[in-house]
């Protein structure tokens, strides 16, 4: 298999003419008009329970309304901040007891698709627990 | 429910040729990069006219797993002893040339492609443009920790590569089971095969939760015909009356994927192999329910028109794709499905 191989070449090879079919589309200021559209944030907010693990401490509330447009970044930030946790301490979060989100994924992606019974369960652990 | 008979797949375990070729295929793409480091940033008596260093780059790696040879080659022809005594990998980070910060746990094919249709917004690409490296600029101080999320390690990224394979695991089953069941050496295999960049490595393992797009019906086309790239990849009806494949691709709860837009959002589904009416659920299908302002439901009545084409490990898929077989054969080595959506800019 030479080097190149799977590399892009979407600029020099012609696109399947499915997506090519140009003659009387929309104008292009149409189309960065719709792609503005899918920028806008989602201002709606969904419940987040949160679920100390092990020696974890309990928080008195765990349920909160968060905004859906936040990375999950921000509920890390968040839940540090209701813990008291210093900079440094060590606080592992996971989904459903089963996986670390990434940071930059987005609370609506991850309510979309892992939320239970109308909440996105949020666990938290200060040692690795599912890694 | 159908009577018609059709081939029995061998084994729920075997995977098909044509499966293993399009991994191996998504395995082997590689992506052009120059890395400079800023000039600005240069330690004093380095040798100016060599600070660039060009790489084709595996799609299915990941920054940090580049630094040991990008370091390599610093120390050897660009820093004085002096200067290589001091740098510090722990502090380097990387941003596109026009400033874009650079996630350390993006596979590299996906910053490409990311790159790629940013660019379809600004401006119409023009020749010159064309098979270009992505250009990076390569920091060597002040990393900007609050925006990079996770620090710039190869532990940091491997650990993120297993949160998504665990994610992409729980998507497509509901659990983590098959995840979690593999012995800590088989998830240590998973990263070495990246890191070796070594496919038998990482198939090895993946195999085990990566569910194989096993056909139906006789073999597609032998490799090495290019009609066999267009052609409508093998599906499996789970209302046969043939063995049921469990952990067949049609027969996942959902395939992990992410759609990505010029400069942001990025849109997270679930998306069923089969629709309600027992057809495989298409690209063209999927793209046009979640994104029906850029894609049409109807694009053969005018004046709707496809305005957006998906990129797909940097090829642009046909409409009638089938999702479950890009879930079993083009996705990036985390599991996940990644389409990042250009605009079409000739009109």
């Amino acid at each position: 298999m030479s080097p190149m191989a799977g590399s892009p070449d979407t600029h020099t090879r012609a696109l399947p003419s499915a997506w090519t079919s140009l003659d009387s589309g929309p104008s292009m200021q149409e189309t960065l008009d719709a792609l503005e559209a899918y920028k806008k944030k989602d201002p709606s907010k969904v419940v987040v329970r949160f679920k100390a693990v092990g020696n974890a401490p309990i928080m008195k509330q765990n349920l909160y309304k968060i905004t859906a447009s936040n990375r999950f970044q921000a509920v890390i930030q968040f839940l540090r901040k209701e813990l008291g946790w210093k900079a440094g301490d060590p606080l592992f979060t996971y989904i459903n007891l089963a996986f670390a989100p990434a940071p930059d994924d987005t609370v609506a992606n991850l309510y979309k698709s892992f939320a239970t019974e109308g909440h996105l369960i949020v666990n938290y652990s200060t040692t690795a627990a599912w890694g | 429910m159908t009577t018609l008979a059709r081939p029995v797949p061998s084994s729920a375990f075997s995977t098909s040729a044509s499966t293993t070729l399009f991994r191996r295929l998504t395995w082997e793409g590689t992506v052009p990069l120059e890395i400079r480091v800023d000039s600005k940033e240069l330690p004093a008596n380095s040798d100016r006219g060599l600070e660039c260093y060009y790489i084709q780059a595996p799609r299915v790696s990941y920054l940090p797993l580049l630094v040991p040879e990008l370091k390599r080659f610093l120390m050897d022809v660009v820093f004085d002893e002096a200067a290589a005594r001091v740098v510090k990998e722990e502090d380097w980070w990387f941003e596109s040339e026009d400033g874009n910060l650079l996630k350390w746990h993006w596979p590299i094919g996906l910053i490409y492609d990311n790159h790629m249709i940013t660019q379809s917004v600004r401006a119409a690409p023009s020749s010159s443009q064309q098979s270009m490296p992505l250009r990076l600029v390569l920091h060597l101080a002040s990393p900007p920790t609050d925006r990079l999320l996770l620090s710039p390690s190869a532990e940091a990224c491997k650990q993120a590569f297993m949160g998504q394979m665990k994610e992409a695991d729980f998507i497509r089953w509901g659990s983590t089971k098959r995840m979690t069941g593999l012995r800590k050496a088989e998830q240590d295999g998973l990263w070495e095969g990246i890191r070796e960049h070594n496919f038998d490595e990482y198939w090895r393992v993946a195999s085990k939760v990566t569910p194989t797009a096993a056909p139906t019906r006789p073999q597609s086309p032998p490799p090495g015909n290019s009609m066999s790239l267009h052609s409508r990849p093998p599906s499996v009806d789970p209302n046969t009356g043939s063995a049921p494949d469990r952990d067949g691709a049609y027969n996942v709860r959902s395939v992990p994927v992410r759609i990505y837009l010029p400069e942001g959002p990025i849109l997270q589904a679930l998306v069923p192999p089969m629709l309600e009416d027992g057809n495989p659920h298409t690209l063209g299908q999927f793209l046009s329910t979640h994104l029906p302002l850029l894609f049409p439901p109807t694009p053969s009545d005018p004046p709707f028109q496809d305005t957006a084409y998906p990129l797909i490990q940097g090829v642009a898929a046909p409409h009638e794709t089938e999702m479950a077989w890009l879930g079993a054969c083009m996705a990036g080595a985390d599991g996940w499905v990644n389409i990042c959506v250009g605009l079409l800019r000739d009109r």
